[in-house]
């Protein structure tokens, strides 16, 4: 799928196809893409756990269960419990001296590996590692870009995918042996579509200009709609939702799983 | 036991009165019931005897629980220290597991149980509580 297209075909599905399991190569392609995402100081922030909701024995998968989250993990069949690693600074020196020997931070932007060493690590980053709430800020900013490279990943290979609340930690950390720097933030679920990829249409978002300026913030963003027909046409922007079946369409699935309407 | 009208959501039972199932009551907490008639409402256009099957349906789980509709959800709530209104966790968990409960002494188990647990669900979700049920995926 072109890029355009991926990232316009983005839905949060949540009626997945329960019977058919999610390739392993498939969870693969969506990890590269989240290793591949952009970093600051070139640490590792995240890490992820995937779960087959179907290598789960019964007892487990109740204690995951909570009023709140229950359907959602018997339709998904694959589960990704997503963390901060709240020790990601650790390393950060020895990453960032590779960067200027890859010349990925050359000289010419100003980096040295001295300037690493004698005033980067000991007079910012290493100050920054004992505040927890900046570890939590940078952490959560850049989970979640890696989260978002997995995301559009899952689409490109046609899979469904929706980001839920972290609800069950206290059975989780135990059950899956997470370590206690691992701060959990979103449960991905991934499986087939059961609604059409479209999900009845794609989602209101507000006009560019309530977003983006330029030059100042006098100045909302003009959008040339030269641009935005391309965009249509690419896919990116798509019709928009709710399709006049929707309705019926999340009736019939709700009635096909029993659940409620 | 239950009967099949209550099962499923493809009943053929006469429209009814949404209140209350033999006439009018002024004592029935389900006339003028707000909590019901949100939830009707919320719905949307349905088949009256699917709807009917589910007022029913309420009002059989309200007699087991020695409750009415709209305390059901008040339940399900609770006043924060600021005096706001919130879902309470264990008034909600309770309700739940009382749901659950309800569809095993209807005598079922298996898709038929999670689907009528669902429809009291339903009532409650359409009262802004927020709740999941099982899926049926067997």
């Amino acid at each position: 799928m072109e890029f355009n297209r991926v990232v316009g075909t983005r839905r949060s599905i949540r009626f997945f196809k329960s019977w058919r399991p999610v390739e392993r190569s498939k969870i693969q392609v969506m990890f590269e893409a989240a290793n591949r995402a952009s970093r600051s100081m070139n640490a590792d922030y995240f890490r992820a756990i995937v779960v087959n909701r179907d290598d789960l024995d019964a007892e487990t998968r109740d204690a995951l269960r909570n009023p709140t989250t229950t359907a959602d993990l018997d339709l998904a069949p694959t589960y990704i419990f997503w963390y901060i690693d709240l020790d990601y600074v650790a390393g950060a020196q020895d990453r960032l001296k590779e960067l200027v020997d890859q010349h990925a931070l050359p000289a010419a932007h100003g980096w040295s590996k001295a300037y690493v060493d004698d005033f980067l690590w000991p007079q910012v980053l290493e100050p920054i590692s004992k505040d927890l709430n900046a570890v939590i800020f940078m952490g959560a900013v850049e989970t979640g870009i890696a989260i978002c490279n997995a995301i559009n990943a899952a689409v490109d290979q046609g899979l469904g995918t929706c980001m839920h609340a972290f609800t069950a930690n206290d059975t989780v950390k135990p059950l899956l042996g997470v370590p206690d720097t691992w701060l959990p933030v979103w449960l991905q679920l991934v499986g087939y579509p059961a609604e059409e990829p479209e999900a009845g249409g794609q989602r209101p978002r507000r006009p560019l200009s309530t977003l983006f300026f330029e030059g100042s913030c006098d100045h909302p963003w003009d959008e040339d709609p030269e641009v935005t027909e391309q965009l249509t046409r690419e896919g990116m922007i798509q019709e928009p939702g709710p399709f006049p079946y929707r309705a019926q369409e999340v009736r019939m699935l709700s009635r096909m799983y029993g659940l409620p309407e | 036991m239950i009967d099949a009208l209550d099962v499923g959501h493809h009943a053929t039972t006469p429209p009814q009165p949404v209140g209350a199932a033999e006439g009018s009551d002024p004592a029935d907490p389900f006339d003028g019931s707000p909590a019901v008639r949100r939830w009707l409402e919320q719905m949307g256009d349905r088949d009256p005897a699917e709807q009917a099957s589910d007022v029913s349906l309420l009002r059989r789980f309200c007699a087991a629980e020695l409750t009415t509709p709209d305390e059901l959800v008040a339940r399900c709530l609770r006043s924060t220290k600021s005096g706001d209104t919130a879902i309470s966790a264990a008034g909600r968990r309770a309700t739940d597991q009382a749901i659950t409960a309800f569809a095993a002494t209807e005598g079922l188990s298996g898709r038929e149980a999670i689907v009528l647990g669902n429809r009291l669900r339903s009532f409650l979700i359409h009262n802004g509580i927020f709740l999941q049920g099982p899926a049926s995926i067997l």
